[in-house]
């Protein structure tokens, strides 16, 4: 997805069990934190087609 | 290349009059310039109808799907490999096919000599180093390999990996080839500019799945832009719709594409998708060590799990 | 029909003063091939091409087309009403389209324009455009328009022809529309009284330039149920891959597929080009699938092309020659080869199932 052009930071992966409720908490934090800090994001946004 | 007619013909009025296969998958000429159409063969007495040259790049393995038949069929290095990805995938039994392996020294580009010459094209020929293009008020001699298929001159799989009879000797594998040169330079972009990239890339796009009907490995019964409960993908011009098509196409490839080039010589745009396969292919490679349908005995990593894959992306 | 004659030092100024009154659309290079753009302030059409890679039928009849808008939303003043969307069908003109393109309007036509139905978007479209047409002196060796009902300098569909004479061009007004344009562009110089003969002369060595023909004499005493169970269909239909390359680059393909995309309580009835080569085409709701096997909609093809539509209409055959299918089928499938075997079947013949 990067490598068409979505920013790096928007997409995250992480393994946390349910019961790593700290960790789940932390990585909602980060990922929140990261993503806001890019903004929002217009690629790849279909709002309706866009045809004749 | 051109001595390899008399001896597919030979192999294929052998196996038909013996009775080893019930079909034998080729080419025959074409009626433009530099095209070929794949043809089918079932008496001995026809197989004068085969021909081999460098305009045979629609891969015939497409040909394979849900056949119930024996068949003889004519792969080059490329074919071979989705010849074995198939058999993985348990698309076709081994013993169905009797392999009639090319080695191969690459594709003419039918679209890179049109570039180099100014004009109709009339008639094309070729020996092992030129390509003669006569045409309109000219005729004009190319260097064959300035005009292979881009695929064909970043090709390290010539000799096919499997096949029950080879038409010649090997040919040499090309060394120090540098397969992801083009991946690197969109990989060097910042977001903006792969964006715009991909737009560009894609805006003649007509959606008429050339591109994916071509391709061998699409054999999907209904494919993800056909499904409609529940509708992933819009089937309009859309230009979101039609990039999801193209990239979602293309991971749907991953570990399983082998670079034939039968995509973007199908596509009647012009459009090289090529740089999308080849991002996924330059991934597996790096990530898992894995090249596409060089063996029938190895499950590809997209359907295995190893302890050591990769993980360093998941926090 | 008079002849204009537009010098070389003209033809700019005219362009541009047609701006004025009409929308203008023409071939512009995309590198390798043509297509038709709008033409921006300025622009030229380059008539340096043999013909457009996509025809001249999405100018009419867009691949994507909104048909109507539409709202759930209870507070909204116009829900759960049919929207028209906001279109432009001002004035528009093409300068520079093949006489082949025009003449598959014609043939379109047929289905967009009954007394029985009416497309209004394929109408609306068809009349607001005026078709400048640019005749072939140097037709390709896949153009086949003579045999098929066309010709290099066909005037069926056009409203203007514009003959390519050195450096300047002769342009035949063929309908009012066309005056109307020719009066816009400030085009009225009359061309000399051997206008006419000069033309003519162009066109018969246009025509006899022309190397491919089909012969389609036959194919209207053919019977139907005997074509379509030919043994040749096997052997034609093997290479197709089921794309939509021949139908979308044809000019006389017309079939549509209805979509309707939504977003929460709001959506649109979207008209997308659709492929009788594609799987879905005939998928009924049931999920049968009559035409679920490739050579059958493959031969369906052929026969629409070469069979149904000159029984029906009794006016030749659904093609104009163009030969965009000829030269992009990826596979080769070419229709003058398979409009041979049509055209010389005979029962006998399936005596050799595979022709060569």
């Amino acid at each position: 997805m990067e490598h068409m052009g979505i920013e790096p930071g928007r997409i995250q992966f992480s393994w946390v069990s349910s019961a790593e409720s700290t960790k789940f908490v932390q990585v909602v934090k980060e990922v929140t934190e990261t993503v806001k800090a890019l903004g929002p994001n217009t690629h790849f946004v279909k709002h309706e087609a866009k045809v004749a | 290349m051109l001595e390899y007619t008399d001896k597919i013909r030979e192999i294929a009025a052998r196996l038909l009059k013996e009775g080893t296969v019930e079909m034998v998958i080729g080419f025959r000429k074409g009626t433009v310039p530099m095209m070929n159409e794949p043809c089918f063969v079932t008496d001995a007495g026809d197989v004068d109808r085969l021909i081999w040259d460098g305009n045979c790049g629609v891969n015939l393995a497409n040909y394979l799907m849900d056949r119930k038949e024996k068949i003889g069929i004519v792969a080059k290095g490329c074919d071979a490999r989705n010849i074995v990805t198939h058999i993985v995938e348990n698309k076709i039994d081994r013993d169905q096919l009797f392999i009639i392996g090319v080695p191969c020294t690459g594709m003419i580009d039918r679209r890179k000599v049109a570039a180099a010459v100014d004009g109709e094209i009339l008639e094309v020929s070729e020996d092992g180093h030129n390509v003669s293009v006569r045409g309109q008020g000219f005729e004009k001699v190319l260097n064959r390999q300035e005009v292979l298929q881009q695929n064909c001159s970043l090709c390290i799989h010539r000799n096919p990996v499997i096949s029950d009879e080879l038409v010649a000797e090997e040919v040499p594998e090309q060394q120090g080839v540098d397969r992801y040169a083009d991946v690197r330079r969109i990989e060097a972009m910042d977001p903006e500019e792969k964006w715009n990239f991909f737009d560009d890339l894609l805006s003649e796009c007509i959606r008429c799945y050339a591109c994916r009907n071509a391709c061998p490995l699409c054999y999907c019964p209904t494919c993800f832009v056909d499904e409609s409960r529940p509708q992933w993908v819009g089937k309009s011009q859309d230009p979101i719709d039609v990039r999801t098509f193209h990239f979602l196409r293309a991971y749907h490839c991953a570990g399983r594409c082998t670079d034939c080039g039968a995509c973007e010589r199908a596509c009647p745009v012009g459009i090289n998708m090529r740089v999308f396969t080849k991002k996924l292919e330059k991934d597996c490679l790096e990530k898992f060590g894995w090249e596409a349908g060089l063996t029938t005995d190895a499950r590809p990593p997209l359907d295995t799990f190893r302890p050591d894959d990769p993980d360093d992306f998941i926090k | 029909m008079k002849v204009i004659l537009i010098e070389k030092a003209q033809w700019e100024a005219g362009v541009e003063k047609a701006r004025d009154s009409y929308r203008l659309f023409g071939p512009v290079s995309q590198g390798p091939f043509h297509q038709f753009r709008p033409l921006a302030a300025g622009q030229l059409p380059d008539l340096d091409y043999s013909n457009t890679r996509m025809s001249a039928k999405e100018l009419v009849y867009p691949q994507s087309e909104k048909m109507f808008d539409y709202t759930l939303d209870k507070s909204q003043p116009d829900h759960h009403l049919l929207k028209e969307p906001q279109k432009d069908y001002s004035p528009r003109a093409v300068l520079g389209i093949r006489p082949c393109d025009a003449d598959a309007f014609g043939l379109v036509q047929r289905n967009f324009d009954t007394p029985d139905y009416k497309d209004p978007y394929w109408i609306r479209a068809r009349e607001a455009i005026t078709l400048v047409g640019y005749a072939c002196s140097a037709p390709c060796s896949t153009c086949f328009c003579t045999s098929a009902g066309s010709g290099p300098f066909s005037e069926s569909g056009l409203d203007v022809l514009l003959v390519a004479d050195g450096d300047n061009f002769l342009a035949r007004v063929i309908t009012e529309r066309g005056e109307k344009f020719m009066a816009a562009a400030g085009w009225d110089a009359a061309a000399g009284d051997d206008a006419d003969a000069r033309i003519e002369a162009l066109r018969a060595e246009a025509e006899s330039r022309i190397a491919s023909h089909i012969e389609t004499d036959n194919l209207r005493s053919q019977d139907t149920l005997s074509l379509h169970g030919a043994a040749f269909w096997e052997e034609v239909s093997f290479a197709c891959i089921n794309c939509g390359t021949c139908t979308y680059l044809c000019p006389t393909c017309w079939c549509f597929d209805i979509q309707d995309e939504n977003r929460g309580k709001q959506g649109m009835r979207i008209r997308n080009w659709d492929s009788c080569m594609f799987p879905l085409f005939t998928l009924h709701g049931s999920g049968h699938n009559p035409r679920g096997k490739k050579v059958q909609r493959v031969r369906q093809r052929f026969m629409h092309k070469l069979k149904y539509y000159v029984d029906k209409y009794e006016d030749g055959i659904q093609c104009v020659g163009c030969g965009r299918c000829v030269q992009h089928c990826p596979v080769n499938i070419d229709i003058r080869r398979v409009c041979e075997l049509m055209n010389s079947y005979g029962p006998s013949q399936d005596a050799c199932a595979v022709a060569s």
